[in-house]
């Protein structure tokens, strides 16, 4: 399997692909940034981060992702020397087309971006900027990294080039790649993010205690986690982002938001836990 | 306190329901109106139990005890001396009506009427008891010797007193009880709606294959099956039923809507792994 493969062969074949001295350059939201960046300069990339402006003021504690990774350089622009760009925000337009846009004002024209479509899709994202054939989407979300696979989701501008290099990045980081339509939530996103949602539901309308959601659901389903620990795990803001865009997508009822899971998503971060438990 | 437990419906829950009470040292009536059925359940307890016994879980002196604690009987008016009767006779209400109505003219006051459905109100046959109170969803698992959970479905009328039981019992039998309420598809027959619903939906948008999606939730999620591997092995039918129930019960809720490519496969034959094929084909 592709997946577990520390080096890459290029198109060709003929040499192997090195993180050696290659750069990354992330930009977006936290916890993302973090994550990606300690898997990235794992694999040995050097790796050069900005954090939106929000997500700087309000670091939280998270698991493990509280602060950056030692090894992680903070730039306020990236660097022309950049292998493979970034783009990690879910819960901001503004800021992500901001990132979008400060990328392309420095990185040269040959550089791909791998920009999260979890929320926007790419293709709309395309039309921001001047070069859409070097962005492709992903599917990120906090926590998703654990796995063995990355999804990513080319625009139709997307350049062939750019699909192979993505997944060439893809198996730089042990993970196998994965090709879908560029949707919002693609995958996998889409379907954790609904079965927190459905949860919210139930539990709004008093059919059991959420422990005891989570508990039926990996008892009964065997799930790896419960869904409301699972959003928890996610982030509540980021599940509330993939359902109201998943909403505003399709403009179907079928996607609105659990009352209780907007509120949740609104609460300060000590608050959450205390909502959904 | 509970001596004797009526189990009504030898199918795979009943006798599976029969061997847990059995264990925890209960005196177990189990009926079913077919012989054969009944004999079949008797078979199946033995080879199972005797697997337990091979695999260390339990002794053979606690199987052969286990096994000389069932009872099994054709006729109903035995079910008379239990304390608590679980029935998991087939979904179909009317079916429960005729039994929950026979149930309460020979049970004893203080007795617990469950039922195992899984799709169908418990207040709804409660009502069909003069003592509601006493009756409660006792949701357990398929296979349930495996599966761990009970979900304790809570009726409009049932009291405290019976799910406290209840709960109690479920955990004699080695279970983990979840107390829910009276809702279409309890907790998680409606909660894990959207692993199939949206799963399907993607399909069915071109956003990626069925191999794919399978995939990435096992491999990106860590979930031990995919949507398509599951609905394959739950069988296409029943998972459709099952969705359909919902969604009618929620009065068509958008959330619930079946999906076309379901009704096709059911209308197609093809239901999964009993019928060799589904999504995926097998030999």
């Amino acid at each position: 399997m592709a997946a577990r493969q520390k080096k890459v062969s290029t198109p060709t074949g003929k040499s192997v692909f090195s993180t050696k001295g290659k750069v990354v350059c992330i930009f977006g939201e936290s916890p993302l940034v973090e994550e990606y960046a300690a898997r990235c300069l794992s694999k040995g990339f050097q790796v050069h981060v900005r954090l939106n402006g929000s997500s700087q003021r309000r670091k939280r504690s998270r698991g493990n992702t509280t602060h950056l990774p030692t090894g992680a350089k903070l730039v306020t622009k990236a660097s022309a020397e950049t292998y493979c760009a970034l783009e990690l925000t879910n819960t901001s337009v503004e800021a992500k087309k901001k990132n979008l846009l400060d990328f392309e004002k420095t990185l040269r024209p040959s550089t791909i971006i791998i920009t999260s479509s979890t929320t926007i899709t790419v293709t709309e994202q395309c039309t921001w900027v001047s070069a859409p054939g070097r962005l492709i989407g992903l599917g990120a979300l906090p926590s998703l990294l654990q796995g063995s696979l990355l999804e990513f989701a080319p625009s139709p501008m997307s350049d062939e080039s750019t699909i192979t290099a993505a997944k060439e990045f893809a198996g730089a980081l042990d993970k196998e790649p994965a090709i879908v339509q560029d949707s919002v939530g693609l995958v996998l996103p889409r379907i954790i993010c609904m079965l927190a949602n459905e949860a919210c539901f139930a539990m709004m309308e008093g059919v059991a205690q959420g422990t005891d959601i989570d508990t039926a659901m990996k008892l009964g389903t065997n799930y790896p986690y419960g869904p409301l620990e699972w959003a928890e795990r996610i982030g509540l803001r980021q599940v509330h982002a993939v359902i109201t865009s998943l909403h505003r997508s399709y403009g179907e009822e079928r996607y609105r938001v659990a009352p209780l899971l907007a509120r949740a998503a609104l609460s300060t971060h000590s608050q959450v836990d205390s909502v959904l438990r | 306190m509970i001596k004797t437990i009526g189990i009504i419906g030898a199918g795979t829950m009943g006798s599976g329901i029969a061997q847990l009470a059995a264990l925890a040292r209960f005196d177990v009536i189990l009926h079913d109106i077919s012989a054969d059925v009944l004999k079949g359940a008797i078979v199946r307890i033995k080879d199972d139990l005797r697997h337990s016994v091979g695999k260390g879980h339990i002794t053979s002196t606690e199987a052969t005890e286990a096994l000389s604690r069932i009872g099994a009987s054709k006729t109903f008016g035995e079910l008379g001396s239990s304390d608590v009767v679980i029935e998991a006779a087939v979904e179909d209400l009317a079916v429960k009506k005729e039994i929950f109505k026979k149930l309460d003219a020979i049970v004893p006051p203080h007795a617990i009427l469950a039922t195992n459905t899984s799709s169908l109100s418990v207040t709804a046959i409660a009502s069909f008891t003069k003592t509601p109170e006493s009756v409660i969803g006792m949701h357990f698992f398929n296979p349930p010797t495996i599966m761990r959970l009970v979900e304790i479905v809570r009726g409009k009328q049932t009291s405290d007193k019976t799910v406290m039981i209840t709960s109690e019992l479920a955990r004699k039998m080695k279970k983990t009880p979840v107390v829910c309420k009276d809702t279409p598809g309890f907790i998680v027959n409606r909660v894990a709606r959207p692993f199939y619903g949206e799963a399907l939906r993607l399909l069915g948008e071109g956003i990626a294959s069925v191999e794919t999606i399978d995939k990435i939730v096992k491999l990106e999620g860590g979930f031990k099956m995919g949507p398509f591997e599951l609905m394959d092995l739950i069988g296409i039918d029943v998972n459709y039923a099952v969705t359909k129930s919902i969604y009618e019960q929620f009065f068509h809720e958008p959330r619930f809507r079946p999906h076309p490519i379901q009704r096709q496969m059911v209308e197609g034959g093809t239901l999964g792994r009993k019928t060799k094929k589904g999504f995926y084909t097998y030999r």
